[in-house]
């Protein structure tokens, strides 16, 4: 039932075809029952018509004979009535049969001889009533149709004819000729058949045609689909076969024209892009040479700043520091524009992913920026094997971590690791000033930064959590944030447990268990 | 004193790098195009070459090939793309090792050419067997029966890291950190680049080796003696 109402919601061809056949259907039963009843109607005239002049005949013959016998006996009258009986009635079964039978009126007298008589085998007590009533009372012809019955207990349609008959010497009578209809039901009912089975065949013939025409309109449709399809999936070079000069023809015309131009569009856009990346590529790479001369004499000066007078010993201190952060905003510089040129590729191997957090961690503890937040780890886990790129994954706990750390203002920073079997996520936590709803959206945009007047404490690039978000989708994962002014923020990594498989869930919420939301929305 | 070759078209970084080793106590040769190399290196041999990867004249793969056609010397390959291709090319040229500019810091550089200036394994000595080859540490000779193989030095180094204890498992990372003298490092090309070398120089089939066996998911060890 329901693939039938998909079929009917989806599917044009269907659709055309269920209510042609039912419009059809409509006209056709109306105009066969009209011409049924009409041909029914002629071939009844016809042979009420022919009954009646039989009828009166007979009737005729039959009081002519009575009154010619006018002085006979009783059993010379009952021989005379016999013989009328049989010679006027037909038992031919080829033929429409036809009965006699002759009643007295109700009004004789009881005692007197009775004529009574009908032809063998039918019921005398077949006749309607209400037939018999109007014989008597209009003394001329009159019928109806009527079930006659037999002695065999058989029935069938009749027409039952009577007028009254005077026999001389022998009271008024009833005389009643009964054609039975069975050429005439059987004619009507070879009619009705031929016109019903007409009627299907036609229906039939109008869906296979319908069929037939709605599938060159809906061809072409089809095909327009399929082709849009491919072409919404990348495959830019698709276009529609012009094979007519029809409508079909101008709807694919146009359609190609469009993709001609999305396809110039996009391709122009492309080169425009490709030409872009490569030159932040070639920009980055020729940076380098200069940069390794740089940092090479800056570490020659550097180590013979002991010697310096204290203003030059410390620009030499800075120079240092700052070609470091030179040379690390480079390389995010590069692995963003391997993004933007999508070269990034993933060397997945497998690793734990709680003794790298508990690396990434030591080494921030360890590291040459001081930080008076701590760090704590949390987890049930004892290991967590994944299969990633350790690199990237590295890469990714150092910006969240160190994101936290200048972002803590002295509090703890929490790294909590959850795994199940599809996936395992790793979040990070502060409880600084955190974020507010505009900042969210902007957080993972390069070079943004929550408070511009901020100290850069670690001296991030204003790459790193926009580096993380990539690395995560690299690996099919996905990097989550969330923030409250004054209650700090969280970042969730979820990364499926197989680079590349899709991540079910997320195993740790990226609203923090230790926050319950104060405000309801109205 | 070692004498260093320098190859580099940019003057500023050879110069730097010419003070640089100096100051550690190297002898330097500053180089600056690919096509002057050869002749440089014929008439005055260095005892090792820092190879920049783009160079005017011949490019710095190419020139790589050429000095291993006619010398064992250990090569580093100077590259300003971090790109695993070039890498890979270069090291498939003959190159021992590589860095990638700009350099961490001075110390990591010279502690690279210190590396690759001496011999890794100074407690091994006398001769080892493996496969049919006969390994001879002392006089830095393979031999298999009258025929001798022409090794790099870190060829040499390699299989005999591998040589000196036959059937042991070494990880890649071992490896690293014994050949080459990396701490920490999770760039394992190089040992798989080096081990090709390798093979294709040691094995009778290198498709099938049979002296340097890969244990699959694991690393590499070497087959026992004949």
């Amino acid at each position: 039932m329901r693939s039938f109402r998909q079929a009917l919601t989806q599917s044009l061809a269907v659709k055309v075809i269920l209510s042609t056949v039912l419009l059809s259907f409509g006209v056709i039963s109306l105009t066969g029952s009209a011409l049924n009843s009409r041909l029914a109607d002629g071939i009844r005239s016809v042979s009420l018509d022919s009954a009646l002049t039989e009828a009166r005949f007979t009737f005729f013959n039959a009081q002519y004979q009575l009154i010619l016998s006018q002085g006979g006996t009783v059993s010379s009258r009952k021989q005379i009535i016999a013989e009328l009986v049989v010679s006027s009635s037909n038992q031919n079964v080829n033929e429409d049969g036809r009965d006699i039978i002759i009643l007295k009126f109700p009004s004789e007298n009881i005692a007197n001889t009775s004529y009574e008589m009908s032809s063998a085998p039918i019921d005398p007590t077949s006749v309607p009533t209400a037939l018999r009533e109007k014989v008597r009372e209009s003394r001329e012809l009159q019928y109806q149709y009527a079930q006659s019955r037999y002695e065999n207990r058989a029935s069938a349609d009749a027409l039952f004819v009577g007028e009254p008959l005077k026999i001389p010497g022998g009271g008024m009578y009833e005389m009643y000729v009964v054609f039975t209809l069975n050429n005439q039901t059987e004619t009507l009912t070879l009619i009705r058949n031929s016109l019903v089975l007409t009627g299907f065949a036609l229906i039939f013939l109008i869906a296979l045609i319908t069929y037939l025409v709605v599938r060159q309109v809906v061809r072409p449709v089809r095909e327009a689909a399929r082709i849009a399809i491919q072409f919404t999936e990348g495959q830019f070079s698709q276009r529609m076969k012009i094979e007519s000069k029809d409508e079909m023809a101008s709807l694919a015309h146009s359609y190609n024209e469009m993709a001609q131009s999305i396809e110039q569009q996009i391709s122009r856009l492309e080169n425009l892009s490709r030409v872009q990346q490569r030159f932040v590529s070639d920009v980055s790479h020729e940076l380098r040479t200069p940069l390794t001369t740089l940092r090479m004499a800056s570490e020659v000066i550097y180590n013979q700043r002991s010697s310096f007078d204290p203003l030059v010993a410390r620009s030499s201190e800075l120079l240092a520091a700052q070609i470091d952060r030179f040379e690390r905003l480079l390389e995010d510089l590069l692995e963003v524009s391997r993004f933007d040129a999508e070269v990034a590729v993933l060397e997945p191997v497998e690793f734990d992913a709680l003794t790298l957090v508990r690396r990434c961690v030591a080494d921030f503890e360890l590291g040459e920026v001081p930080t008076d937040s701590g760090i704590r780890i949390q987890s049930d886990l004892s290991s967590v094997t994944i299969k990633a790129d350790i690199r990237r994954v590295e890469r990714i706990m150092r910006n969240l971590i160190s994101n936290a750390l200048d972002h803590a203002d002295g509090k703890e920073v929490v790294v909590s690791i959850v795994a199940t079997d599809t996936e395992v996520a790793i979040g990070v936590r502060d409880f600084g000033p955190g974020l507010d709803e505009p900042a969210l959206i902007r957080v993972f945009d390069r070079f943004w930064r929550a408070d511009p007047s901020r100290a850069r404490i670690r001296g991030g690039t204003g790459l790193g959590l926009s580096i993380a978000l990539e690395d995560a989708r690299l690996h099919n994962g996905e990097l989550d944030a969330w923030g409250r002014p004054g209650k700090g923020a969280h970042f969730v990594l979820t990364l499926p447990r197989v680079a590349g498989e899709t991540i079910q869930g997320r195993p740790i919420k990226v609203a923090p268990k230790d926050f319950h939301e104060e405000y309801f929305f109205l | 004193m070692a004498l260093v070759m320098v190859v580099d078209d940019d003057q500023d970084l050879a110069e730097m790098l010419g003070i640089v080793l100096t100051s550690s106590g190297f002898d330097v040769d500053l180089v600056s195009r690919g096509d002057e190399v050869l002749e440089i290196f014929r008439n005055n041999p260095p005892d090792l070459v820092l190879l920049d990867v783009m160079l005017p004249g011949i490019d710095g793969i190419e020139v790589c090939r050429l000095i291993r056609q006619e010398s064992m010397v250990p090569i580093v390959m100077l590259s300003a793309k971090g790109e695993t291709q070039d890498i890979v090319r270069g090291l498939e040229a003959g190159a021992d090792d590589y860095m990638q500019k700009p350099f961490r810091d001075k110390a990591e550089l010279i502690a690279r050419i210190r590396t690759r200036l001496r011999r890794t394994n100074a407690d091994v000595t006398g001769l080892l067997n493996i496969g049919d080859l006969v390994i001879d540490v002392t006089a830095h000779e393979v031999q298999r029966g009258a025929t001798l193989i022409q090794l790099t030095r870190l060829e040499f180094d390699l299989l005999v890291a591998l040589a000196k204890d036959p059937g042991r498992v070494f990880t890649r990372d071992a490896l690293l950190s014994e050949v080459w003298g990396y701490r920490h490092s999770t760039d394992t090309r190089l040992v798989n680049v080096h081990v090709q070398r390798l093979r294709s120089k040691i094995e009778h089939d290198p498709e099938h080796p049979e002296i340097v066996m890969t244990v699959r998911g694991v690393g590499y060890k070497a087959g026992g003696p004949a």
